[in-house]
């Protein structure tokens, strides 16, 4: 055996992210890691390429006991990862990059240029890789950059590669040449691990199988003895414990209607309605064109084609600005980057969607201000010493209250919620849930975009499934995980 | 707090030491012409204030205010009035601040390229307008908006009074003032707020630019000549006042008060280092020392907070 993982542990602050990871590799063998979203493969695979210390279990490299201090070592050991995003030097050539760090020394510090251009120009060609060599990385496509992440790991002389999710960015002629690349690299007798969502490109490349659910191995044997339904099922687990389960209402008149939103390459023919009352959720896998959805509603992204509905009026939504003014809110999953000012006081995030709410003869009231704040602060059991400190120094979960709040103080009507729960603990998750739900009980209409599937079964009335930029399907409240899953990330043909 | 009441308490240990040093410090002439001489850079730095909160910068002002003092003066000398020609001089600066504005906001080009560019073409179009030769012949009266005084008091201190209040009143309590901490904390978050950010940007620049006129105007009338040279280098002492002052060059951060004291400071730098007989060219490295100090412990403050982003 290549790498041989058993009974392997990790712990982040108290949070058991791995309990039992199992894996062995084979030299020459492609051998694929799956399971959903938190089930430890990342952290197993960060284990294995030093970046990450195990708490326990035992790790064999090509037979002898291992434990890598740092990617470094674990390059040094012949163990290389490729990234989605590879870290590259964006203003150097391939060649450059393939040696960055292990240049041709020169006397006096000169790097033998010519040298490294030959030397890479042979590696591209032994692998028939689309490349050049003197090409610059920032003209690259995404999927050419993998490709350079993995002629440096090559030329390191690596036997063990890598690849978390390579596929998830990538066009479908992409992903046919990532998976050619990757049986060549079988061929020549590496070893690969393949971390992949797209349950339908697994016979396409896998050789071997390895499921993780809840930080544990449930499941490890060759991809021919295993059916796909097995596979989600093994994904998904047997008993779901739900800690919260929300009880739908009649829904009203419809809010908002969604029809054939277009933008070219990431949305096509997106088409849907939302009725007051109503928590519509939406699954997919990542880049299925969830948050573009979002994005494209609330006027950041502009549209290629599409029209828009709020209560029955057809708007045109160009920017933001327009989107808040139909009535529309968007609670971004990025809270730092789209959702909050931080270093602003919490009172002034939440009064920023309507200053004219809390001023007085065209001036702000410091009084009003500070009431609507504490108000919101009770309401949505916000933990803050007051609503003047910097709305950065609360937790998460107090982060997206507040986000929550800003436009609650809007009187919003429709919600988009893209992916509420991230980053934020059990407890305030339910309460985020509370909260969806009392929108909802008070005539909102809610669009949930969320990964977790098992949230979505929680709270959402219906669930739209979303796959490569389309509107795979529609399942009702009583859907099972196997079916979203089945939806989400099977391909017609394969479902059928 | 006590980290947030530096810039204060450096500001009175300084008037203090001062005062002991000097026999001459603490006398009426010299401390009003303290505030005469400071008057020009504060209301400068008042606008600088928005802009920097805002997350933004203006290098343009110094020529801005060339600008602005010249053709306020070429109006007088022409016949209009003395308040029409201050006027001129004003809205001079307002457009510019509004062009800023409008290059920042529209073609989206980075706020320090954008005024580096019209600080270039601003002082250019000055000296072409003047033939690089100083505007003469003012009417009299108008050496009173620099020199003159009332109620006991320099003109210009109830001036630079007049802009600070407004200034502090639109930081404060307005839309304008709310809109800039946003935009400079964050402005992807206020684009998703729903605030017009492109507007305000521009308005705060407009804003920026109109105190420079005006400052422009208080200089012309201290000379008694439109000078186009006027202003060299002003734009890094308005910069440097709002981060003595505790303004943040990453925007979200800074006060009035803060901007005054850090003026007043750089003020009584150079006071004291006239009265003290220290070279003025050893002057301008105590000024740069003292800002890059400011700036140090204003990070040191920062990073020990943790947290914030």
């Amino acid at each position: 055996m290549l790498l041989d993982l058993s009974g392997i542990q990790k712990r982040f602050s108290g949070v058991t992210a791995l309990r039992d990871g199992n894996l062995s590799v084979a030299a020459g063998e492609v051998h694929l890691l799956l399971g959903e979203n938190g089930a430890g493969k990342s952290t197993l695979m960060k284990i294995v390429a030093g970046i990450e210390r195990r708490d326990g279990g035992r790790m064999l490299w090509q037979d002898r006991e291992a434990a890598f201090a740092s990617p470094a070592e674990a390059a040094a050991a012949g163990i290389a990862m490729v990234h989605q995003e590879s870290p590259l030097a964006p203003h150097l050539s391939i060649a450059e990059n393939i040696f960055l760090g292990r240049e041709e020394r020169l006397p006096f510090g000169w790097a033998n240029r010519r040298r490294m251009i030959e030397k890479a120009s042979l590696l591209i060609a032994r692998h028939r890789f689309p490349l050049r060599a003197h090409w610059q990385v920032d003209r690259l496509s995404p999927a050419e950059k993998q490709l350079v992440g993995i002629c440096r790991a090559i030329q390191h002389g690596s036997s063990l590669l890598i690849f978390d999710e390579p596929t998830a960015s990538l066009s479908g002629a992409e992903t046919e040449e990532v998976f050619r690349i990757v049986r060549g690299l079988r061929e020549r007798g590496m070893g690969v691990i393949y971390i992949t969502h797209r349950l339908d490109e697994l016979r396409a490349i896998g050789d071997r199988v390895t499921i993780l659910r809840d930080g544990a191995t449930v499941h490890c044997g060759p991809l021919a003895e295993i059916t796909t339904e097995r596979i989600i099922q093994h994904m998904v687990g047997r008993e779901i414990v739900s800690i919260y389960q929300r009880q739908p209402l009649a829904p009203g008149a419809e809010l908002l209607r969604v029809e054939g939103l277009t933008r070219r390459g990431v949305l096509q023919d997106v088409s849907f309605a939302a009725r007051t009352g109503e928590i519509v959720g939406l699954a997919g896998l990542i880049g299925a064109g969830r948050t573009e959805t979002c994005r494209a509603i609330f006027g950041v992204d502009p549209i290629d084609s599409g029209r828009l509905f709020v209560a029955g009026r057809a708007v045109r939504i160009r920017s933001p600005r327009e989107a808040v003014a139909a009535g529309i809110a968007l609670v971004t999953e990025d809270r730092q980057r789209t959702g909050l000012a931080l270093r602003l006081p919490i009172a002034y995030n939440i009064t920023m969607t309507d200053l004219g709410a809390v001023s007085r003869r065209g001036l702000l009231s410091n009084g009003k201000q500070a009431r609507v704040t504490a108000d919101y602060i009770a309401r949505l059991r916000i933990r803050a010493a007051s609503g003047r400190q910097a709305a950065g120094r609360l937790s998460g979960g107090n982060q997206q209250k507040v986000a929550i709040a800003k436009w609650l103080f809007r009187h919003a009507r429709v919600f988009l919620f893209d992916e509420p729960t991230r980053g934020i603990d059990v407890g305030a998750k339910a309460e985020v849930f509370q909260l969806m739900d009392a929108l909802a009980r008070e005539g909102a209409a809610i669009l949930m975009v969320s990964s977790e599937m098992q949230e979505l079964l929680q709270v959402a009335d219906r669930i739209l499934v979303m796959r490569q930029g389309r509107i795979a399907g529609e399942l009702p409240r009583n859907t099972t995980q196997e079916e979203i899953m089945r939806c989400a990330a099977l391909a017609p043909e394969a479902a059928s | 707090m006590m980290q947030r009441l530096l810039p204060f308490l450096s500001l009175i240990v300084l008037f203090v030491a001062l005062a002991i040093a000097s026999p001459h410090f603490l006398t009426e002439t010299n401390l009003s012409s303290v505030v005469r001489q400071t008057a020009v850079i504060n209301i400068m730095s008042l606008g600088m204030t928005i802009i920097i909160i805002a997350g933004g910068i203006d290098l343009s002002v110094g020529a801005m205010l060339a600008m602005s003092g010249v053709l306020g003066t070429m109006a007088m000398v022409a016949g209009l009035p003395v308040p029409a020609g201050i006027l001129v001089g004003v809205v001079t600066g307002f457009l510019w601040g509004v062009v800023n504005g409008f290059l920042t906001t529209r073609l989206r080009i980075a706020p320090f390229i954008v005024t580096l560019g019209t600080l270039g073409i601003i002082r250019g179009a000055t000296l072409i307008i003047t033939n690089g030769l100083p505007v003469h012949g003012l009417p009299r009266s108008f050496s009173f908006l620099g020199a003159g005084s009332l109620l006991g008091a320099p003109f210009v201190l109830w001036v630079v009074v007049v802009c600070a209040l407004a200034t502090h009143v639109i930081l404060e309590y307005t839309r304008l003032g709310r809109y800039a901490f946003a935009i400079g904390s964050n402005e992807d978050a206020a684009v998703y707020a729903g605030v017009p950010v492109a507007f305000h940007t521009t308005a705060v620049y407009a804003l920026g630019g109109l105190l420079t006129g005006l400052a422009g105007m208080i200089e012309a009338s201290r000379l008694m000549t439109g000078q186009p040279s006027a202003g060299n280098g002003y734009e890094l002492q308005a910069i440097a006042a709002v981060v003595i002052g505790g303004g943040s060059l990453h925007g979200g951060e800074g006060s009035v008060i803060g901007t005054l004291i850090g003026a007043l400071i750089m003020g009584l730098l150079s006071n004291g280092s006239d009265l003290l007989g220290i070279s003025p060219y050893l002057q301008q490295a105590i000024i740069g020392g003292v800002i890059i100090l400011a700036v140090t412990v204003d990070e040191l403050r920062k990073r020990r907070g943790g947290a914030e982003a």
